[in-house]
């Protein structure tokens, strides 16, 4: 084993060098191959982007790489060369050499890419103990050494800590300090910011950036995000469906994007800026009105001490008819517990909710039903929103039929929302898995229309899609908003989407609202340290995105 | 921006996923296959039993005791009438043919299977619902299924069927409600995973009675373990029955089963083996098929519980 000296390295050499990589899928896919003909490099000291969407194959061009592939996906054509060592066809042994001394690995979830019954300490060290001869005195510095750099708190108590004791933050910390302890000269971060909250994904963006500066390593970054892109990369590749479309320097590939699909993916990306809208009637009706709502989970056993969480404490909010109020935070900010009160799938603990005249909070269950009809839910998993055994017309149907709608007027009216949420009639005798995310979130905003109701509320509605999946969405809330002026609740952990439907925004944090007031006011001027903080995080701030 | 529209992207991703159904994975699966074939052979040997070269299985004839299989020997039927019979199985020491014993044995065995299974699963599903979906009744419900558990089955059915009369429905019952809470268990932990799922609240905020939603909405996305679970009942409920039976707390001894031929075949075990030997085999087949009809369907249908067992 050698860590080469890095003095001897040309800069121009690459460190990385894919030549027309192919990887088969298994028969019976929707495509033959996963990727095709893929060829790039990633030289020293640089950071190469790849970009795409979900099943674009970025994800495997990393496994390639570091020899991870699964039997099911063989590599079937081209080259990869690490320092210009061929490494495509490398024997298991050397592959175990060259990972953690030569190139290593970041992941999405660094609670399940750590051992939950090792300390964090052990875990680090068990690379250099696989990798070095060094005594364990030298480990447990360079263990140290490595634990400060990458910045996190108190490291003693760090290294001593299982990785369940740490926040997602921290535990990403641990999984770069293992991925860079031998300094290697390539580093794969696959989507390693993705599970993060927007505040947590700046840090870490930092710090990549930083160590990389400051040890000349060559990253091969994925991810799905333009904004992240627009932080951190040298140069972007994009891929599409398996075929590298794109490939150039960031300025170039982000301002001039010479491929249709990468243009399109830009001008799907919404912008930071709230858009001019037409300003809406102030004397509209008043929809929705929440008073001084909470939410407290209290946590009694038989022996031990109760705890409790606020979940929300004292929201107030106010949504006119035709006008869309966006709830914005990071995960455990209490947003998504607002929305659960507000339709009463969980029961408030104080407050009032008031849908037009009509209290919602305290009203009892017989009372509560002929309110429900008015006010309707879309939620984020699209693959779980819908009953699998039951098919697209039954599904839409079944709000209407409850209320005793008619059987043929209700097929006529779910007829008519397929068309607004522009899906063929033949859906209707569809089950849920033959359509895609996107499809299927249509297909719920349709099920909420179906019962026309007077407050639509989308809990994270488009966080799971894809960035083109989402502007079409989007697009599509916004005419229905617009068409059938109902009034909106917007809920999301990402500032850009909410800048594009949003009129008034509600910024919550640990149970409270930081900052109540017009979209377009709190974005040009944030006036609470939170927001500030949560604008300052946005990927890719600097960049003007968007069509 | 001259960027392709919106409208060209969304008929991309129009397309239909060709995905196989449950059915078609299920027919294809080698155990299901065998498991299934065995057993229909079973069944069509218990509807034909009459046409089976068998006689009524409650005939004797004192000449034609302890017969070893293949003899040729003389049975009365009830009008008096002496007939030449083959025995193919032997007799027992009473000379009753234990061949149509056997066959006719198939009957009570399927009966008795499939009804403890329906049973079981009928009392859990209401059982498990009912824990899963009213809060208050969950914590002493399952308190007393637990309370259930922890007595042996065998003995709660000897128990039952000593304080009944004997007979085929009460059998079926005594070999149900051990089983009872096991079903229940795993309909709750169904109920209180499903319920969570948005497509629940969905129904819950289109205003959908609770009624409607666990039938709608819950049961049908239970349906698959439940199938799975309703077989291996099936099997142990037919070992149970002949275990019952061979220890004469079971069906009534005039009743062919498997266990009363058994039982009656125990004394003379050491110079008539036959008289044991062939219900045995017909029963360690018949839970054999249905245990690997219960694997292929469990594999096929419900891939987490595979991985898990």
């Amino acid at each position: 084993m050698s860590v080469e000296p890095r003095e001897d390295a040309v800069t121009s050499a690459p460190i990385l060098e894919v030549q027309g990589l192919s990887i088969a899928l298994p028969p019976g896919g929707d495509r033959r191959t996963a990727v095709q003909n893929v060829s790039f490099t990633v030289g020293r000291g640089e950071i190469l982007c790849l970009v795409g969407e979900s099943g674009s194959g970025k994800s495997v061009i990393a496994q390639g790489v570091m020899g991870l592939l699964p039997k099911a996906l063989p590599l079937t054509a081209g080259r990869i060369l690490l320092q210009g060592e061929d490494i495509t066809h490398a024997p298991l042994s050397r592959l175990r050499e060259l990972r953690a001394t030569r190139m290593s690995m970041i992941f999405q979830e660094p609670m399940t890419a750590l051992n939950p019954v090792m300390s964090c300490g052990d875990q680090i060290d068990e690379v250099l103990r696989q990798h070095t001869r060094l005594t364990p005195d030298q480990r447990r510095d360079k263990v140290m050494a490595i634990v400060r750099e990458v910045l996190l708190p108190e490291p003693e108590r760090m290294v001593s800590s299982y990785p369940h004791q740490l926040s997602g933050g921290q535990r990403q910390r641990i999984m770069i300090a293992m991925a860079l302890v031998l300094d290697p000269v390539l580093l794969i971060a696959d989507e390693p910011t993705t599970a993060l909250d927007v505040t947590t994904q700046a840090q870490i963006l930092k710090l990549v950036l930083d160590l990389q500066q400051r040890h000349g390593t060559g990253v091969l970054f994925i991810t799905h995000d333009f904004g992240v892109v627009a932080d951190i990369a040298h140069r972007v590749a994009v891929l599409r469906l398996g075929d590298l479309v794109e490939m150039g320097d960031k300025a170039r590939v982000l301002q001039r994007p010479a491929h249709g699909y990468t243009r399109m993916l830009m001008a799907a990306v919404p912008t930071l800026r709230t858009r001019q809208r037409p300003d809406r009637n102030a004397d509209a009706p008043l929809v929705l009105s929440v008073k001084g709502l909470a939410k407290t989970y209290s946590d009694k056993s038989w022996f031990g001490k109760q705890r409790t969480v606020h979940a929300a404490k004292d929201v107030n909010l106010e949504i006119h008819r035709g006008q869309t109020l966006g709830i914005v935070g990071e995960s455990g900010s209490g947003k998504s517990t607002v929305a659960r009160c507000i339709v009463r799938l969980v029961d408030p603990t104080r407050g009032s909710v008031k849908l037009g005249s009509d209290e919602i909070a305290s009203i009892n269950a017989a009372g509560l039903r002929p309110l429900r009809r008015r006010m309707q839910i879309v939620f984020q998993d699209p693959y779980r929103s819908l009953n699998p055994r039951l098919n697209v017309g039954q599904a839409l149907m079944e709000g209407p039929m409850n209320y005793g709608m008619a059987r043929e007027q209700a097929r006529a009216k779910a007829l008519e929302l397929l068309g607004l949420v522009r899906m063929e009639a033949s859906a209707m005798d569809r089950y849920p898995h033959q359509f895609s995310g996107g499809q299927r979130q249509r297909i719920c905003i349709a099920r909420a229309l179906m019962m026309d109701p007077e407050l639509l509320v989308a809990d994270e509605a488009v966080s799971a899609l894809d960035v083109s999946v989402q502007a079409q969405v989007l697009r599509l809330f916004e005419e229905i908003r617009e068409r059938l002026q109902i009034a909106m609740l917007f809920i999301t952990h990402d500032l850009r989407v909410a800048s594009q439907v949003c009129d008034t925004l509600a910024v919550m944090s640990r149970g409270e609202v930081v900052e109540y007031g017009p979209a377009h006011q709190i974005f040009s001027n944030p006036q609470h340290a939170y927001t500030q903080a949560l604008f300052a995080a946005a990927p890719g701030k600097d960049f003007a995105f968007g069509g | 921006m001259d960027s392709p529209s919106f409208e060209t992207l969304s008929v991309e991703s129009a397309t239909v996923v060709p995905q196989t159904s449950a059915w078609a994975r299920v027919r294809k699966s080698t155990s299901v296959r065998i498991g299934g074939t065995a057993l229909l052979v079973l069944v069509i040997v218990a509807l034909l039993a009459p046409w089976l070269g068998t006689v009524d299985p409650t005939l004797f004839d004192p000449a034609s005791r302890d017969l070893v299989p293949g003899k040729i020997g003389e049975i009365t039927n009830l009008d008096g009438e002496t007939l030449k019979h083959r025995f193919l199985m032997g007799s027992d020491s009473f000379g009753r043919d234990i061949y149509s014993r056997v066959i006719f044995g198939t009957q009570v065995s399927l009966i008795v299977g499939l009804f403890t299974a329906l049973v079981a699963l009928a009392f859990g599903i209401t059982l498990g619902l009912l824990a899963g979906f009213v809060r208050w009744l969950d914590g002493p419900l399952m308190r007393v299924m637990d309370g259930l558990m922890a007595i042996p089955a065998i003995l709660i059915a000897i128990a039952l069927v000593a304080m009944w009369r004997g007979g085929l429905a009460t059998v079926v019952v005594a070999i149900a409600i051990p089983e009872i809470p096991r079903v229940t268990r795993l309909v709750r932990s169904l109920v209180l995973s499903i319920r969570e799922e948005p497509y629940v609240e969905a129904a819950i905020s289109l205003g959908t009675p609770t009624w409607l939603i666990m039938l709608r909405h819950i049961l049908p996305n239970c349906a698959a373990p439940l199938v799975v679970q309703g077989t291996f009942i099936c099997a142990s409920g037919i070992l149970t029955e002949a275990i019952l039976s061979f220890l004469g707390v079971g069906l009534p001894p005039d009743i062919p089963t498997w266990g009363n031929v058994m039982a009656e075949g125990r004394t003379q075990f050491n110079q008539y083996p036959h008289n044991i030997f062939f219900p045995g085999i017909f029963l360690a087949v018949t839970v054999l098929a249905v245990n690997i009809l219960g694997d292929g369907l469990r594999d096929t249908l419900d891939p987490k519980m595979a991985k898990r067992v």
